[in-house]
């Protein structure tokens, strides 16, 4: 069955190489396999890719971790007051529904076309997730579990370490695996509007130039670095939640 | 109907629930018109004693378990439990399905107790596990596993040991053997009856199951729709090892459950 696995991409890489193989013109526009392998040992040679993939990954980890630990701090804590959560809500949700493209100028301006507007876009982006899914997670407990707490006499501090935070941890690890594109996508909005160096930055310029081989590597570079992320997620939900899965 | 049993009369009360009124209604005014899911109740449970509530569903059995266990609070009465050595309020809840964390070990639930009372009861914690590992059939090795590990027989066991790390003098039962196969079910209730019994506990136990309450309590009380503990019966099936699969094969045994269920019936039917 695994062995089944890279089947699409093999018959899809074939398609691709078959479709543009015969015509130069087509290669213009889609470009081809074996240019866009030229094209990734080149970079790779060079070093650019290496140093554009590393910003961007720095920029996009960065905002994920930032945002969403303070995320889930904030919706966690969001527990003890119901009355701070309704009146946070409509701001949460006013943030949510902005398009982070929208407000992306507005970030660079204020810090710069450097490394920290595009972690402040992967923050932006991120925040909100882990916000609503932290609290989503602390209203969520196991009622059961909470009686007893109350019946031994757990106070409110007990109960939001011992019970509240683990058992708010599936909720956290979901807005994670949901943040790591979101992430991405801020760091790349930021790279695209406006940057030095990164894989937007790599991508806009190709593109520029009708580059497809560059854009291409660009594009499958970040599908990689999700793929990675996805995987050390997968890797810390296995480790967290392994009573799940005893 | 009630009598008492003289031979228990030198035990000492571990509950004493007076004249306890409760509502759900949130602003009881008008008195005349409030709907009260139990008025002016009084019961009083004694060490080493197992008094079980019966009646139909939504009668106010859970209510009454939770205004005991201090979770809602009675418009009126008052409800008084003694607790050894000053240890604060000292009641242990059970429910139906386990209150474990499911991402603790069996070993981190049971040291909730600790955890929470900040190592008050450090001193012999170790010695009163390993007991109530071997009262309850446990074996060492489960301490390490995770509750999803475990037969639901095992978690309720675990629970209830977890309630027992508290040392409390009162344990409330909310139907704690339902959900369990006939076999564990029985074995469980035994070894309940025999703890409750040596270690000179309280219990109340609310359940549906008739044969359950006949075999385990010595006292049985049908609560009404109204809330009222309408009809009191005393058993009388001891049994030296606390076995209640012995206290089944009495021939008294049929006798209460036949007087209990009757009664039951009519209360339901009205």
């Amino acid at each position: 069955m695994s062995m089944l696995y890279p089947l699409p991409a093999i018959v899809l890489l074939i398609a691709w190489y078959i479709f543009t193989a015969s015509d130069p013109k087509r290669q213009f526009v889609f470009s081809s396999p074996q240019k866009v392998f030229d094209t990734l040992v080149h970079l790779l040679s060079s070093g650019a890719l290496v140093r554009d993939a590393a910003t961007t990954t720095f920029e996009a980890l960065a905002g994920f971790i930032l945002g969403t630990t303070s995320g889930a701090l904030i919706g966690l804590t969001f527990w003890y007051s119901r009355t701070v959560a309704k009146i946070a809500q409509p701001y949460i949700s006013a943030l949510a529904s902005v398009p982070i493209f929208a407000i992306a100028p507005m970030i660079i301006v204020w810090f710069g076309i450097g490394v920290m507007s595009k972690i402040m876009l992967a923050f932006l982006s991120t925040v909100v997730v882990a916000i609503v899914q932290s609290y989503q997670g602390s209203m969520s407990v196991e009622p059961r579990i909470l009686k007893l707490m109350q019946v031994l006499g757990a106070s409110r501090n007990q109960v939001f370490r011992i019970v509240v935070v683990p058992s708010s941890l599936i909720w956290v690890i979901n807005a994670m695996k949901l943040n790591i594109g979101l992430a991405l996508l801020g760091a790349f909005i930021g790279e695209f509007i406006s940057s030095e160096q990164g894989l937007g930055y790599m991508i806009v310029k190709a593109s520029g130039l009708y580059d497809m081989a560059t854009v291409l590597v660009g594009v499958f570079t970040l599908i990689c670095i999700a793929l990675f992320l996805t995987m050390i997620v997968g890797k810390l939900e296995a480790w967290l939640l392994r009573w799940k899965h005893a | 109907m009630a009598t008492t049993l003289g031979s228990k009369l030198e035990n000492k009360t571990i509950l004493s629930a007076a004249k306890v009124s409760f509502t759900y209604d949130p602003q009881p005014g008008d008195k005349s018109a409030v709907e009260w899911t139990f008025r002016d109740l009084s019961l009083q449970v004694r060490e080493a004693e197992i008094v079980c509530i019966v009646g139909a569903s939504g009668c106010g059995k859970t209510t009454l378990l939770n205004v005991i266990a201090g979770l809602l609070k009675p418009q009126s009465g008052s409800i008084t439990i003694a607790s050894a050595e000053n240890r604060g309020r000292a009641i242990g809840y059970i429910f139906q399905q386990d209150a474990l964390l499911p991402w603790r070990t069996v070993r981190a639930n049971l040291a909730l107790a600790e955890e929470l009372r900040g190592g008050v009861f450090k001193r012999g914690s170790k010695e009163r596990l390993a007991r109530y590992m071997d009262t309850f059939n446990l074996k060492e090795q489960i301490l390490d596993q995770f509750p999803a590990q475990l037969s639901g027989g095992m978690r309720q066991r675990v629970s209830i040991i977890q309630s027992l790390m508290f040392d409390p003098q009162l344990l409330l039962l909310d139907e704690p053997f339902s959900a369990l196969d006939f076999y564990t079910k029985l074995r469980l209730e035994s070894e309940f009856c025999r703890l409750v019994k040596e270690q000179r506990k309280a219990a109340i136990l609310v359940t549906h199951d008739l044969d359950e309450a006949v075999a385990m309590a010595n006292r049985v009380y049908i609560m009404d729709l109204n809330g009222n503990l309408s009809h009191e019966f005393e058993i009388d099936l001891q049994q030296n090892d606390g076995s209640v699969e012995a206290a089944r094969g009495t021939p008294q045994f049929a006798q209460y459950y036949s007087a209990i269920w009757s009664e039951l019936k009519s209360v339901i039917a009205n």
